[in-house]
């Protein structure tokens, strides 16, 4: 037997479960909050004043094309957030462990707001360039039924415990709304290649493993507010798990009292 | 030169979508650190209740 290895994954899971208790979350999430909400706030602001004055205007698509600075990481962040999300309902799925289910409820909402916010700018973006608001081809719509997703999670997740809804006591996820995030994650890849396996208007893939067509110029505002909005879409995460743990505590304190109060 | 596109107008169109986008992602923001301060000034005053009264802490979990 390899107990090298039975080590390794003996630490990797005390790693992980070493968070389990929302305490000790809180004493890191606590100071973490402002600063991600602060840095990220700046990153924007500096990414987003660059992109407007700063970098030159496209050859082709000329000041629209500065669209870019708001779109790119709405869509990095619709997309990444439910990568996240299926994450966690894997965890939960797998380990039990308390704060996945949390995390997952916690990004539901940033998550529909940057899908919303990528078709919206997309599609702001299409009319001057594309002569359209709307097409139904397979980026755009792919990028909808994402943003459907999103909005049945929610919905699922927020029936209460009872009712067989997707919350559990301690805000943890049920057994389906954690498969539905699974199944969900099948169209991330589908909307990751939808320009290359579907005739499209919109445009392939800029970015890539191996370089940019983008270029440098008009690159680097893009940089700062891909990571200024992770960084916010960090903060508020962090700030809905911080009030799905506070109500929880709520619920339970309440639930002692009454149960004190009939013994 | 053909399909570039230029003009005034395109500036709406840039203003539409930052606008967008600022009041969407200041609304999320400005929500949930609402509600966040709201649940954790109720947990934290009912936990004082609770010390107070001498009720068992319910957050041992």
């Amino acid at each position: 037997m390899d107990w090298t290895r039975g080590s390794a994954s003996l630490k990797a899971a005390r790693a992980m479960h070493a968070y389990a208790n929302p305490t000790r979350f809180l004493a890191i999430a606590k100071p973490l909050t402002p600063w991600l909400l602060g840095v990220g706030l700046l990153l924007v602001l500096g990414g987003a004043f660059a992109g407007l004055t700063l970098v030159p205007g496209d050859y082709k698509q000329g000041e629209t094309a500065r669209i870019l600075y708001v779109h790119v990481p709405s869509a990095w962040l619709g997309m990444g957030g439910w990568t996240s999300l299926a994450v966690a309902g894997l965890v939960q799925l797998v380990w039990r462990h308390p704060l996945s289910g949390i995390a997952a409820r916690a990004i539901a909402v940033p998550g529909m707001l940057f899908t919303a916010l990528c078709l919206a700018t997309g599609s702001i973006w299409g009319k001057p360039t594309w002569g359209t608001w709307w097409e139904w081809d397979g980026r755009m719509t792919s990028m909808l039924v994402l943003l459907f997703l999103y909005a049945g999670f929610i919905a699922l997740t927020t029936g209460d415990a009872g009712g067989g809804g997707g919350q559990r006591q301690g805000g943890s996820l049920s057994r389906g709304a954690a498969i539905y995030a699974l199944v969900g994650a099948i169209n991330i890849p589908i909307i990751n290649r939808s320009v290359v396996w579907w005739n499209s208007l919109h445009q392939g893939p800029s970015i890539t493993l191996r370089g940019s067509s983008i270029d440098n110029a008009l690159l680097w505002p893009l940089g700062l507010t891909l990571l200024g909005f992770s960084l916010l879409f960090g903060a508020i995460v962090l700030m809905r798990m911080r009030r799905i743990i506070a109500d929880t505590r709520v619920a339970a304190r309440l639930r002692r009292l009454a149960d004190d109060e009939d013994g | 030169m053909a399909g570039v596109i230029s003009g005034d107008g395109q500036w709406a169109y840039v203003a539409a979508a930052y606008g967008l986008t600022a009041v969407m992602t200041g609304a999320v923001l400005w929500a949930s650190w609402r509600a966040m301060a709201k649940a954790e000034k109720r947990s934290d005053a009912l936990r004082a209740d609770s010390r107070r009264s001498g009720t068992p802490r319910g957050d041992r979990k």
